[in-house]
């Protein structure tokens, strides 16, 4: 009877330390999956953006949204609209929404050169505004390798047709590289020749010159019998400058001791005859033959200088 | 002897209660500062001498007149006093220099004048487009109830000849020419007469472009312009070369004339150029 007992104690143990174990496995298991839930922002509080393109090319649900290169959320859903755009809206994560300015712009980029598409949110200049929740952003498509490699083409293309050209000048018999060369021998026996003709016409001009020089000893010696002519009455010369010149300044120093009161007086004087003369036309019977000042119109004329159209 | 001092006594007396009686009947004259009374003085002399024609004594005065209210801090009569001068300038044929003083004008009461001005110095100029453009500005500014408003129109006539419209300006210099009827505008009214007689011989009407530059002579003559009188015979011997006139030889020298009597060297050299085109095309 006892050993029954014991068997029962023993039993009871065992089905106490197996529900401990189930309930810890089911805390664990739930504890997991709310940590999965949580990793995959079940509870995060999201934010959406959109924007409308031409194009749903490179753009599926689920595509990665990233902000300064973070993935901060995903494309939820790409709809083709009744006037055939596409409208495509963007789930991010709520947090992040601070770096989205209302001027922000989405661009569709490759990582790499042939990576995957990601879509990047450039923020705009205007910091001070944010963008709201459901905002409609710009959006714009990064260069491909496509388009890279169409405009390299079109770059490398004239300058391939310009060495084709050049290449084929240069190979051209009549006005090429071969050309050239006889027409540069050419030009070298042409220069032997005139070194020779040279050396034949210095020996003539040797002669020539030898001629010349005794010519030019005779003129010099002239010229020196002159010099000294003109040394003998350039004394006398510059004496009668000077003294024209002392002259000169003695009526200017006058002059700037007369002259400025002269000025002011005549200015006085103008000034007092104008003054007289405006006053006059003021006296009757004088200001009745005399219009009175007054702020002038001139008469219309299109073409004072009557040129027509010339 | 008696009766004579009496009578010669009460003339006096009588002479002398008329001129205290007409002293007391006239206003008190307007006092007004010194500088501006003599800057009024020069504005009247150069309207003065524009009226004549003295386009070079005109300028002085306008600009002085000018320097004299600016000095007083009278600006909206300065600036009348440099379009006074700008349009001295445009008849003396300084474009450039016209445009330059034109250019500083803000008063607003002046400134569909100050465009008028522009206009004629940029057709001057040969720039056509600006001078359309200034044109455009200024009637937008001038509308048809406006008094320059049918100046604006001749102008506007003399920029599309210019432009090789010659239809348009016509019908333009002729609503131009209504507009001025019953103003005392004889200077515009010949200039119109000269536009049109330009622009019918644009268009081959070689009689009424006789008419109406004969017409626009007359009243140059009544006006006394020589540089003006010059310039209708010049166009009156253009129209004769059209039409084969033997008469037309005798315009020029008449032209030429009149501009080497007035001392008119451009019209002098233009008449000269055409006398010797004229005998070059007989020979």
């Amino acid at each position: 009877m006892s050993i029954l007992i014991e068997q029962d104690s023993d039993a009871v143990a065992l089905r106490q330390g197996t529900r401990r174990f189930l309930l810890i496995a089911v805390l664990v298991v739930i504890a997991i999956v709310a940590a999965i839930f949580v990793r995959q922002g079940l509870f995060r509080q999201m934010a959406t953006l959109g924007f409308v393109t031409d194009s749903a090319q490179e753009l599926n649900k689920g595509l990665a949204v990233k902000v300064a290169g973070f993935r901060v959320g995903a494309v939820d859903s790409v709809t083709l609209r009744p006037d055939g755009k596409v409208e495509v809206s963007l789930e991010i994560d709520a947090n992040y929404m601070k770096f989205v300015t209302h001027d922000a712009v989405i661009e569709l980029r490759k990582e790499g050169l042939i990576g995957s598409s990601t879509l990047e949110i450039l923020p705009g200049a205007d910091k001070a505004h944010l963008a709201a929740n459901e905002a409609k952003l710009n959006f714009n498509r990064a260069e491909g390798v496509t388009a890279m490699a169409n405009q390299l083409r079109e770059q490398i293309v004239p300058i391939l047709n310009d060495i084709k050209a050049i290449t084929g000048t240069l190979a051209d018999p009549k006005s090429g590289l071969p050309a050239t060369l006889a027409s540069v021998r050419g030009t070298v026996d042409s220069i032997r020749e005139l070194a020779t003709t040279g050396n034949q016409q210095v020996s003539t001009l040797g002669a020539a010159a030898e001629r010349a020089l005794g010519k030019l000893d005779d003129d010099l010696s002239l010229v020196g019998k002159t010099l000294d002519a003109t040394n003998a009455r350039l004394p006398v010369l510059l004496e009668k400058s000077q003294k024209i010149v002392e002259h000169v300044e003695k009526i200017t120093a006058a002059a700037e001791i007369s002259v400025p009161p002269a000025v002011r007086d005549g200015g006085a004087v103008l000034g007092d005859v104008r003054e007289i003369v405006s006053g006059a036309k003021q006296v009757w019977p004088v200001r009745n033959l005399v219009a009175a000042p007054t702020a002038a119109k001139l008469k219309a004329d299109s073409d004072p200088r009557a040129e027509g159209a010339r | 002897m008696r009766k004579l001092e009496l009578s010669a006594w009460l003339t006096m007396q009588a002479l002398l209660l008329v001129s205290i009686l007409s002293a007391c009947s006239t206003p008190p004259p307007l006092v007004e500062p010194y500088i501006e009374k003599q800057a009024l003085a020069a504005e009247t002399d150069g309207a003065r001498r524009y009226a004549r024609g003295d386009y070079v004594g005109s300028k002085l005065n306008f600009a002085d007149a000018g320097r004299m209210y600016l000095s007083v801090d009278n600006v909206v009569a300065a600036e009348r006093s440099q379009l006074n001068a700008a349009r001295a300038e445009l008849a003396l044929g300084s474009a450039e220099a016209a445009l330059r003083r034109v250019a500083s004008i803000l008063e607003p009461t002046l400134v569909t004048e100050g465009l008028s001005i522009s206009a004629q110095a940029h057709l001057a100029l040969g720039a056509k487009a600006a001078a359309q453009a200034t044109i455009a500005l200024a009637l937008a500014a001038c509308p048809a109830t406006c008094p320059d408003n049918p100046s604006l129109q001749v102008l506007q006539a003399r920029a599309l000849l210019a432009d090789g419209r010659a239809a348009e300006a016509l019908i333009l210099a002729e609503f131009g020419l209504k507009a001025l009827q019953g103003k005392d505008e004889l200077r515009e009214v010949a200039n119109v007469w000269r536009l049109i007689a330009s622009a019918a011989l644009a268009t081959g009407d070689t009689l009424r472009a006789q008419q109406a530059a004969q017409t626009a002579l007359t009243i140059d003559r009544q006006l006394g312009l020589p540089e003006k009188i010059a310039r209708d015979w010049l166009l009156l011997g253009e129209i004769g070369q059209k039409t084969g006139a033997a008469d037309a030889e005798a315009a020029y020298r008449r032209a030429l004339a009149i501009a080497q009597a007035a001392g008119l060297e451009p019209v002098s050299k233009l008449a000269n150029e055409a006398l010797a085109k004229g005998k070059g095309v007989s020979k």
